[in-house]
């Protein structure tokens, strides 16, 4: 799969900011993971969205999580979606489950593939990817 | 008002469907309507219903049941374009029978069309999918892949397990000259264990190909579907349950968080049945990947939570044993027709059409849907269940 795509450099797409997303992506910019919670009950939630989906309240502020989880699922990427990945398979991408509760999509980075494991502690790190975006990838927590 | 027994399925039909069928997907679509309408032996103009899964791949049409209803001739008095993703087959036929039975119209086409590659339609990154594709992942079946992961490890399931689901369907398949797979001849769990990883833990045989297709069923009341070409095959249960909670769609006490009852599409549609699971004599199971098999089986009670993997590898799910399931071989081997095939397939076992896989003297079927867009956030599932007897 990888070779028919050969020699093509193809940026990796990067997410477009909307109303909702913003404030997350710009935390991200400045290497802070804020987290929508929920004013009223203190739910924490993600995707950014206008309400509480427990309590649909619409109070909300935006708070520094604490950038700490665990791995929820781990997957490895053998198969090429998109050229821009080509160099990466294979891949790995994992759901972590923030110590705030909100799962979100990632890659583990700084270890092997094969040292990923469901619940190993992990912690945030940001990938400056161009001017207006970071990414937040996770990284085996410091013992 | 129970709707037990008051509609029945009359017709049903596809078009000519593979891993690339060069026909548009309203062409296919069309196919599938024109063959649905004869097999049931009516005149189009008997129909006066018309339901259609929103075709995604096409991006955003407004009005394409329309359309559709004006390329068919048919003037309707009830129409809507669905989508609840693989769950929408089922639902449609859920949806004619409330219609017919709400007095909006008597007979109601139910169909889709699915073409892979559309012409000139741009892979765009709507709303969602700014929290996934960044990070390499792609479409559906990476997040099958994190719910075998979790499954595998709560569980203790195998990559051995879910290969005896992708062997049961192959089986099936190659006793069915219709499907896609059928000249590909049987696999074996070693076969499925040598195919190459996808995105890891899911392995090639673990998914259902690329399939353009097209087809139909046509819904009527109970009494007008006495006089018509088949014995009908009448609606006894419907069920549906949708969440966003995470992967665990059974009930269970020992993992209370992220567990959602997708069971329910089950419950409902058993007890508008009056029937139990020993009672389903064949069962069409949703399974664009082998995993969701498993997961089915436990979310609607068929076994227990974690028991899905023993179950599928002990031979229950093949012809003779007992839950023959996907018995033309599923989207997994038959071809990924979106859940109409195993509507289809379903009628056609209790109708007795089926030679070499009948299962024999089947009277209740259990059919399946599962759907959503669970590779975008939030992470949202969708399950649909149909009971059908003779």
């Amino acid at each position: 799969m990888v070779g028919k795509f050969e020699g093509l450099d193809i940026p990796k797409p990067v997410p477009a900011l909307t109303e909702d997303s913003k404030p997350y992506w710009e935390g991200c910019r400045r290497h802070e993971l804020l987290i929508q919670r929920c004013q009223d009950c203190g739910h924490y939630r993600f995707p950014p969205s206008v309400l509480c989906p427990k309590c649909m309240s619409t109070n909300t502020e935006w708070a520094a999580a604490s950038g700490k989880g665990k791995v929820y699922s781990w997957t490895i990427f053998h198969y090429l979606y998109h050229p821009a990945f080509s160099r990466d398979i294979p891949y790995n991408v994992a759901i972590v489950q923030l110590d705030e509760g909100p799962l979100l999509h990632t890659n583990i980075v700084g270890c092997k593939n094969e040292d990923i494991y469901i619940g190993m502690p992990v912690e945030v790190v940001f990938e400056d990817v161009d001017e207006e975006i970071s990414l937040p990838k996770f990284q085996a927590l410091a013992e | 008002m129970s709707l037990k027994d008051k509609c029945a399925i009359v017709g049903i039909g596809f078009s000519d469907f593979g891993k690339r069928v060069p026909k548009s997907t309203m062409t296919l679509t069309l196919e599938g309507c024109k063959r649905a309408i004869e097999d049931a032996g009516i005149s189009k103009d008997d129909v006066d219903g018309l339901l259609v899964v929103l075709p995604s791949s096409e991006g955003e049409r407004h009005g394409w049941v329309c359309r559709l209803g004006s390329y068919l001739g048919i003037s309707s008095t009830f129409s809507a374009g669905l989508d609840i993703g693989g769950a929408t087959p089922i639902a449609m036929v859920q949806l004619a029978a409330m219609a017919i039975n709400a007095g909006m119209c008597s007979t109601v086409l139910c169909c889709y069309g699915w073409q892979n590659q559309p012409m000139g339609i741009p892979l765009t990154m709507p709303p969602g999918l700014d929290f996934t594709v960044p990070y390499g992942d792609f479409a559906a079946l990476p997040f099958k892949a994190h719910v075998a992961r979790r499954h595998m490890y709560l569980f203790g399931t195998t990559s051995r397990q879910m290969g005896a689901v992708a062997v049961t369907c192959r089986k099936h398949a190659c006793m069915n000259p219709g499907a896609q797979m059928y000249e590909k001849g049987p696999i074996t769990i070693e076969d499925h264990q040598n195919s190459r990883m996808i995105v890891e833990p899911l392995r090639l045989l673990d998914n259902a190909p690329i399939t353009d297709s097209g087809g139909a069923v046509v819904v009527t009341s109970a009494e007008r579907s006495k006089y018509l070409s088949h014995h009908p095959i009448y609606i006894s249960g419907m069920g549906q349950a949708h969440s966003g909670e995470f992967m665990r769609p059974w009930r269970d006490p020992r993992y209370p968080e992220g567990t959602f009852e997708g069971g329910k599409a089950a419950d409902i549609a058993l007890g508008m049945a009056g029937i139990n699971h020993k009672d389903i004599d064949v069962a069409q199971f949703y399974d664009g990947f082998t995993i969701l098999v498993i997961i089915e089986l436990e979310a609607y009670g068929f076994c227990n939570p974690g028991e899905g993997g023993p179950f599928v590898e002990e031979g229950r799910l093949e012809l003779g044993g007992e839950l023959p399931s996907n018995t033309a071989g599923g989207l997994l081997s038959e071809g990924h027709l979106m859940g109409m095939g195993h509507v289809a397939e379903a009628v056609r076992q209790l109708r007795g059409e089926c030679g070499k896989r009948q299962v024999k003297d089947a009277e209740v079927a259990f059919v399946s849907g599962y759907g959503g867009a669970p590779h975008e956030y939030p992470i949202s599932f969708s399950y649909s269940t149909l009971i059908l007897t003779r």
